[in-house]
């Protein structure tokens, strides 16, 4: 029942913390040859983990992350290489496996230190399949990653579940204000909310711009045009001019932190409150906890092929595919910068310094910097 | 009937922490690390679990003990070094930047006792089991542990109003940090599973506070070093 809740609760408020506890879980009968698999204690993810492991005997280590996932809790230092070392060293795991192997979500690639945690643990750790769908599989080809399971993907079901997501709360604060105040529009508001969101997150590759910003400028300024027409025909006064405009509002809100909703696309809120020395609202962090170099200036990612050792840390990491290996130097090329969303994965994975944070310095010709952040 | 559980808010500024937390508890926190302190032998080694800004081991210092401390956190462990600095603690107080599962670099039976005060609340199950091992490894025979911390009360009806006194402050100490405490449900149990034979047992604020002593017996033939 209460996991049922949970589940509920999960799946409506996807984009607030949902803590499970933390500690060794076992799936299906694993033994001591059974493969490790770390993962985050937000209870939706676990379950959804679960569910894609059925019929597999693993070991799943549940590491503290706030209650938050893997990804976003790795960009706010919720889940860290500490959180990884303290799971595997205090959950006696090592008493039950006979092997020293375990396996990383690789979306924890900016808060986890694959080689913090080798040194720290002793371990072998490796990078698993971003996606669970693609666990069994490369579990069952002895731990081989194909090109899918690096990258981030955003399906169709993806976009649902993140309008899904990000409506719900929406939903009741709009629901409770109409409610309130003129209950005869709540309808026209849940109609505008979820036609406007779904629009956007459905159609997000479509509108013109690269940033989310710039996206939300046009769904903005769509709305204001539907607003424009339904003024024409209201003369009185519209009944969609309340929702039409909180809608605009939500649109920019989100557009503006789509780092945490769209895989592929950088925040915008991230650098700009960095900018203004913010580096966390309340709990949220933004640039304040592992971003620092942000708020310190350090805008600027840069990479130097002459440093590079071809450990293929970055290639394996980053979820855009902005990394390929080089035939025969064997080092790093940087293959398609314009993918990059900032999310510094590579940056902490590095440990040669060849990808380092910089200050952005306007005089230097572009040269290797791949990002401005 | 109190909770501490807004002692994670208080964290995240260690400059005030000792000073916020020693207000909010009416003295009561201080009171304790000096009755810790007052016990002490002097000359002991003692080691502490999540020693904050070392204000506790500020006080063991001046009662003649050798403390080295270990914090999760690089702001507490900043602010512990200030110590060191301006209460000229020299040697006699040391403090690593490590959390508990770093425990393994402390050596096997070193220390005469370990303390620790308002940190297992913040452990996790596994972490707590982990510690108390560790706790036990380090600690020479017949050596001590003190543990201070919020507890869950025994009787059912006190149970029942200390969480309903916890759960405004859970909530906002959560909404703030992300983070909770739990009050812990049978440290005794834990302490005697590691090993320890518990000692005295104090219970104070509605019988959600508990300051327990436990000691690693002398004669624990599993325990010679190998
Ligand atoms: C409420 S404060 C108490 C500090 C100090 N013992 C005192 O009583 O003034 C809790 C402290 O425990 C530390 N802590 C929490 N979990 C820890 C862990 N797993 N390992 C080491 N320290 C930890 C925190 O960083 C924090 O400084
Ligand atoms: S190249 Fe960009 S997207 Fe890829 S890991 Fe590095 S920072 Fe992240
Ligand atoms: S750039 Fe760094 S992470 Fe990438 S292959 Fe070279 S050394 Fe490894």
């Amino acid at each position: 029942m209460m996991s049922l809740l949970k589940t509920i609760w999960g799946l409506l408020f996807r984009l607030f913390p949902c803590p499970a506890p933390t500690g060794l879980r076992e799936i299906g009968h694993p033994g001591p040859q059974s493969p490790v698999l770390v993962t985050c204690n937000f209870d939706l993810t676990i379950k959804r983990l679960k569910k894609a492991l059925e019929g597999l005997d693993v070991w799943l280590l549940v590491a503290q992350s706030g209650g938050v996932n893997v990804w976003c809790a790795a960009g706010g230092d919720e889940f860290n290489t500490h959180s990884v070392v303290s799971a595997i060293k205090t959950s006696g795991i090592g008493r039950k496996v006979t092997h020293r192997t375990i396996i990383l979500p690789p979306l924890s690639g900016p808060g986890v230190s694959i080689a913090a945690v080798r040194k720290a643990t002793k371990w072998n750790a490796r990078w698993g399949p971003v996606r669970a769908e693609d666990i069994r599989r490369y579990i069952k080809t002895g731990f081989r990653r194909d090109e899918g399971m690096r990258r981030v993907t955003y399906t169709l079901t993806e976009r649902l579940d993140t309008a899904l997501g990000s409506l719900f709360p929406f939903y009741l604060l709009g629901g409770a204000l109409f409610a309130l105040f003129d209950p005869s529009l709540l309808v026209n508001y849940l109609l505008v909310a979820t036609a406007a969101f779904l629009f956007f997150f459905l159609a997000l590759d479509s509108i013109p711009g690269e940033r989310g910003i710039v996206k939300a400028g046009y769904v903005a300024l769509a709305l204001l045009v539907t607003l424009a027409i339904t003024e024409f025909y209201h003369p009185n006064g519209s009944p969609y001019r309340s929702s039409l405009i909180i809608a605009v509002v939500m649109i920019f809100v989100y557009g503006s932190e789509l780092g945490g909703l769209a895989p592929h696309l950088p925040s915008d809120l991230d650098p700009f409150l960095a900018r203004l020395g913010v580096g966390a609202v309340g709990n949220v962090a933004f640039a304040g906890t592992v971003r620092t170099e942000l708020l310190n200036g350090y805008r600027e990612l840069t990479y130097d092929h002459e440093i590079c050792e071809g450990c293929r840390n970055c290639f394996e990491i980053c979820p855009q595919g902005v990394w390929r290996m080089g035939e025969d130097s064997k080092r790093a090329i940087l293959a398609d910068r314009d993918k990059c969303t900032a999310c510094r994965a590579c940056l902490l994975q590095c440990q040669s310094g060849a990808i380092q944070a910089k200050k952005r310095d306007r005089n230097e010709p572009a040269g290797n910097s791949y990002i401005y952040l | 009937m109190f909770s501490y559980v807004f002692m994670k808010i208080l964290e995240t500024r260690p400059r005030s922490y000792d000073r916020n937390i020693n207000r909010a508890s009416l003295g009561k926190i201080r009171a304790i690390k000096r009755q810790i302190a007052n016990q002490a032998t002097p000359g002991s080694k003692v080691l502490e679990i999540g020693c904050g800004t070392g204000e506790l081991a500020g006080m063991l210092v001046a009662a003649g003990c050798n403390v080295e401390g270990f914090d999760l956190s690089p702001s507490m462990v900043g602010a512990a070094r200030e110590r060191i600095k301006s209460e000229g603690l020299g040697d006699s107080f040391t403090v690593h930047n490590a959390g508990v599962d770093s425990m393994d670099i402390f050596a096997d039976r070193s220390y005469d006792t370990v303390v620790s005060t308002l940190v297992f609340s913040e452990m996790s199950d596994d972490e707590r089991r982990y510690a108390l091992a560790n706790a036990y490894r380090v600690l020479s025979p017949g050596g001590k542990i003190i543990i201070a911390d919020e507890v869950s009360p025994r009787s059912g009806v006190l149970r029942f109003l200390h969480s309903m006194t916890r759960a405004p402050a859970l909530l906002g100490t959560y909404l703030v940090t992300s983070a909770t405490t739990r009050p812990l449900d049978d440290i005794a149990g834990e302490l005697t599973a590691a090993g320890f034979v518990v000692g005295k047992y104090a219970r104070s604020q509605g019988d959600s506070f508990a300051v327990v002593v436990a000691v690693k017996p002398a004669g624990d033939k599993n325990d010679e070093p190998a």
